[in-house]
């Protein structure tokens, strides 16, 4: 069981760091995008990896053939009676709806931004001028949440009903199916459009930040004549280390529950229902890396770390500008880190506990945190900011006017790791204040059983779900939030500008830790309230916290329509102007911006 | 018994603070490469500074003498780098001043359009970049994207983006293309729908306006003093616009106003050149409206303007005049003239010296840059180290122009 323990931690270990870095790539990539975007440019899209067709065609077919085989197998050797029966109909008609629709989307879009492949005949072309006819390739995603939601609704209206049991079966033996031919059709249509002798492979663009960073590794690393050698060397392990470590203490899904009191380990367990309510106390594995009582004080302990760092660095560095820069550094987050404690003390208190995924727990039976404490979550969130140093807080290493701040002197991958610390410090605060305050891997009325709509006393819908598939939802839900507190958070840094030293301190010490003070002090008033209050009350309440479930479930709904919406629209750019150089281009075969036209 | 407190009032006590002097440029993101400040800081705060220009002299007055007076344009272009044209415009109505000949009708129009884009060009890197400098990266990605579009029409006429070259003396080097007004009259509402994006990001903004706002204030009298011009004398309040004061082209028959300033600090400079472009975008109107759509473009004198290039291959007449007018250049008449124009960031003057041969014996401009960069000192002593970058933004210091 003990080599077992140490697997399963080292495996929780790696996927976190795993998860921070991998974020931390896609953030740089997102910032510099965000730039490319508003300037209306390409950005750094351009990193390639070219490969031979016969590879190509391979890395497309090979996993959509294994997954395809895999469910084959999967369902023809395992039998699944009763509510696995259910539930493996009902995920894997969701599985086949959204494989389809997601492959529909895709090639739409590619059609639409490529046009009709003409050197690509048969099928490929056929398929193309399916899709131009199709046009819009929004209608997918509108017609594949349709399909979800009504497949959904159908489940659940026809529970217990001969019917119903007669659509089980048919979803049973077809949706795999469906799945498995989806999947393989996309594979295929890719592997069709691949005519080029050699194909580049770009992840959408995402293999440039991760070029960039392979190339600080060969770059020289300079350390001033003058500067400390050691404190120079040890100052970006400081700064990345603590914001690379604190992701340890936050739980990133609910605890999984398998194995038997007698420490055997049991895999079934998780193809079954578990319990609503209590914990399993055997054999389960919470899904973060450190399982503390303190949670939350271990976070602010690391994450108090990272200053040194900056002041290390602003110290060893023998450069008044960087000097500078480690003195803001050093007096903006240790200010802010005072806040960023003291708006926390309003949360512990409702939430009776230390540690995270307790809060977590608090949260997914009574409602999220930033419905009780929605002060506390803005005030969180600009002093988290802070913390990570960005714009409207980047004084420390504003470039304009101390070149680049405590790092000015760094070159080469000890750059890059401040530079990355930076970015992973935005994807740990957005997990905890997902954790804190957006409920964490609690998604609106998933339960540890199912799916439990209830408004109140009045039950609208229940769903009985497998403890693993609830369990992964919830991990995917969680791993949503953090990408959307990552994106507002590139978002403010391009909108808007920086503070001034004196304006940063003015605004952390008599704005925003009074406020938090008084944060404290109104939550102590409504704890006691809430406390004191009738039965009647506590019922009204309780309704309340279902409704703000509603409200979520409704508003992320929305969300995922309007961005399908807004980012899928077709886009009509059209020039002011176009110059001869641009028309004679375009006569040439041209660019894509000479091709717009006027 | 002694108090424990008798040496607080010695010095012994007190740490010794001495400021820090400060190296600021001239390699530093916010001195535009071409500038040196040394400052005297006390923790974050100025106590004294001293501005050092000069590092971008290419002695630009000196090499105009070594060619003809057509060969001047390169130079004035790089003097100015973003609104070229302008010195263009400027040092033609000098050398015609110079000559006592006015050049045609539909060519002042043209001239006064171009001139007017260019000041818009101005203004957006200016303001654009101010805003980016504060850490602000959406306005000035923006107003980039603005300035591109009035590229577009100058690489139109001209084909060039940056340095056009396009002045000569007695006209322009080329006449109007066919879609130059449908051009213009396409980007300029682009434009200003850009600009006025710019505005609603920026003044509700309070981080933005905490910023500029009382800073870098400076006396309408100490502007006036030091010899400013431009949007930042109008930003002190001082409506002095040589369009205005001494009307050249056809700036008297245009209507446009004079946006002033109230409190002198960067905010109303910022504000001044928001202003300013609107009233270009009002004068291109109505130039727009007046231009002939046809008639000539350089004025009719074979000393002056280079022969059509067919009759330099068919005529003789043509190849002499051709071949005097590249290898002598212009003969301006010997004397001494001041010509003086609205430039992007004020009065920009050319004081030309000729003995009456086709080069110049001197050329003297007036950047408006020089006295603008002059003022720095006063204008950033006393404020925080931060405070540099609003200030030195809104002055809009054009290294080429400041040093030469």
């Amino acid at each position: 069981m003990t080599t077992g323990l140490i697997i399963a931690f080292a495996a929780k270990a790696f996927f976190v760091v795993m998860f921070g870095m991998n974020l931390g790539v896609i953030l740089t990539w997102l910032d510099r995008r965000q730039g490319a975007v508003i300037a209306d440019r390409v950005g750094p899209n351009r990193a390639v990896v070219w490969l031979p067709r016969s590879i190509a065609r391979g890395m497309a077919m090979g996993p959509a053939a294994l997954i395809a085989v895999g469910v084959i197998v999967y369902f023809l050797q395992v039998e699944a009676t009763g509510l696995e029966r259910t539930t493996r109909a009902l995920l894997f008609s969701q599985l086949a709806i959204g494989a389809t629709w997601i492959t529909a989307l895709s090639i739409a879009g590619r059609v639409r931004i490529r046009g009709v492949r003409t050197d690509a005949g048969g099928l490929v072309l056929n398929l193309d001028r399916l899709f131009a006819w199709i046009g819009d390739p929004r209608v997918f995603v509108y017609a594949g949440l349709g399909a979800h939601l009504v497949t959904f609704l159908a489940a659940a209206a026809l529970k217990g009903m001969p019917i119903g049991a007669n659509l089980r079966e048919i979803a049973y033996g077809a949706s795999p199916a469906i799945f498995v031919c989806s999947i393989l059709a996309g594979a295929v249509y890719s592997v069709m459009c691949m005519t080029h002798e050699r194909v580049g492979l770009r992840l959408m663009g995402l293999l440039h930040p991760a070029a960039d960073g392979v190339k600080t590794i060969f770059k020289e690393d300079f350390i001033p004549p003058n500067g400390d050698r050691l404190m120079h060397s040890l100052a970006p392990f400081i700064s990345f280390f603590p914001a690379l470590v604190v992701l340890a203490c936050v739980p990133f899904g609910d605890t999984l529950c398998f194995g038997t009191n007698d420490g055997k380990i049991d895999f079934t367990n998780l193809a079954t229902m578990v319990p609503r309510e209590g914990m399993c106390v055997d054999g389960a594995m919470p899904l973060q890396v450190l399982d503390l009582n303190v949670g939350i004080l271990f976070f602010f302990a690391l994450a108090g770390t990272g200053i040194v760092g900056a002041a290390l660095a602003g110290w060893a560095s023998d450069n008044k500008f960087s000097l500078l820069g480690g003195l803001r550094a050093a007096s903006q987050m240790v200010s802010y880190e005072v806040t960023l404690g003291l708006t926390l003390i309003g949360a512990i208190m409702i939430y009776g506990t230390l540690r995270i995924d307790e809060m977590v727990r608090w949260q997914a039976e009574h409602t999220w945190g930033i419905f009780v404490q929605p002060f506390a979550f803005f005030l969180f969130f600009a002093a988290a900011v802070a913390e990570t140093k960005r714009i409207p807080f980047d004084i420390p290493e504003g470039e304009s006017e101390v070149v680049a701040g405590y790092f000015t002197e760094y070159s080469g991958m000890k750059f890059a790791m401040f530079f990355f610390s930076e970015y992973i410090a935005i994807v740990s605060s957005s997990a905890l204040m997902a954790a804190l305050f957006l409920g964490g891997w609690h998604l609106p009325f998933v339960e540890r059983d199912g799916l439990f709509i209830a408004i109140g006393d009045t039950v609208l819908l229940r769903q009985p779900l497998t403890h693993l598939s609830v369990v992964i939802v919830g991990v995917i839900g969680f791993i949503g939030k953090v990408a959307l507190l990552c994106w507002l958070q590139t978002t403010i840094r391009w909108t808007l500008p920086r503070f001034r030293y004196d304006q940063l301190m003015r605004l952390g010490w008599r704005k925003l830790l009074p406020a938090s003070l008084v944060n404290i002090l109104l939550t102590g008033l409504v704890v006691l309230l809430v406390q004191s209050a009738s039965p009647t009350v506590q019922a009204g309440l309780r309704t309340a916290g279902d409704l703000t479930e509603l409200t979520v479930a409704a508003l992320g709904l929305l969300a995922v329509v309007s961005l399908a919406r807004y980012w899928l629209q077709p886009v009509k750019k059209r020039r002011a102007i176009v110059t001869s150089a641009q028309k004679f281009a375009a006569r040439l075969g041209g660019t894509k911006s000479a091709r717009m036209g006027a | 018994m002694e108090p424990l407190d008798r040496d607080l009032d010695d010095s012994e006590l007190e740490l010794a603070a001495e400021p820090m002097l400060l190296n600021v440029g001239p390699s530093h993101p916010a001195m535009h490469g071409t500038v040196r400040i040394v400052m005297e800081l006390s923790g974050e705060s100025i106590d004294r500074c001293d501005v050092q220009v000069g590092y971008l002299h290419r002695g630009f007055e000196k090499m105009c003498e070594r060619g003809t007076w057509t060969q001047v344009y390169p130079y004035v272009d790089r003097c100015n780098y973003v609104s070229p044209m302008l010195n263009n415009v400027g040092f033609s109505l000098a050398c015609e001043k110079a000559l006592g000949i006015e050049v045609p009708e539909r060519c002042q129009w043209y001239r006064m359009i171009l001139g007017e884009l260019a000041r818009m060009s101005d203004h957006l890197t200016c303001d654009g970049a101010m805003a980016m400098e504060l850490g602000a990266f959406t306005p000035f990605l923006w107003l980039v994207k603005a300035r591109e579009m009035i590229w577009d029409v100058f690489e139109e006429e001209c084909g060039a983006r940056l340095t056009h070259s396009f002045g000569r003396v007695g006209g322009m080097a080329a006449p109007p293309t066919q879609g130059f007004k449908s051009d213009v009259a396409a980007v300029v509402p682009q434009v200003l729908s850009m600009v006025d994006e710019v505005q609603r990001l920026l003044y509700g903004n309070r981080i933005f306006l905490d910023r500029v706002e009382n800073v870098g204030i400076i006396s309408p009298e100490d502007a006036i003093s030091l010899g400013w011009t431009g949007p930042a004398l109008r930003a002190a309040g001082v409506p002095y616009d040589v369009r205005k004061a001494s009307p050249y082209l056809k700036y008297g028959e245009v209507e446009f106003d004079v946006p002033v300033g109230e409190k002198s600090d960067c905010l109303d400079r910022f504000v001044v050149r928001i202003e300013e472009m609107k009233q270009s975008a009002r004068i291109i109107e109505q130039c727009l409206d007046r231009m002939a759509d046809s008639g000539p473009i350089n004025v009719q004198d074979p000393r002056i303007v280079l022969p059509p290039k067919e009759e330099v291959y068919s005529t003789i007449e043509g190849t002499i005049q051709h071949f005097k007018i590249v290898m002598e250049g212009v003969k301006i008449p010997a004397g001494e003239t001041y010509s003086y124009t609205e430039g992007g960031n004020g009065e920009l003057g050319f004081y030309l010296v000729s003995d009456g041969s086709g080069t110049p014996y001197r050329v003297r401009i007036r950047p408006p840059c020089f006295y603008i960069t002059g003022g720095l000192e006063r204008v950033i002593a006393g404020q925080m180290m931060a405070d540099v970058v609003p200030c030195f933004g809104s002055l809009n210091m054009i290294g080429g122009e400041c040093d030469r």
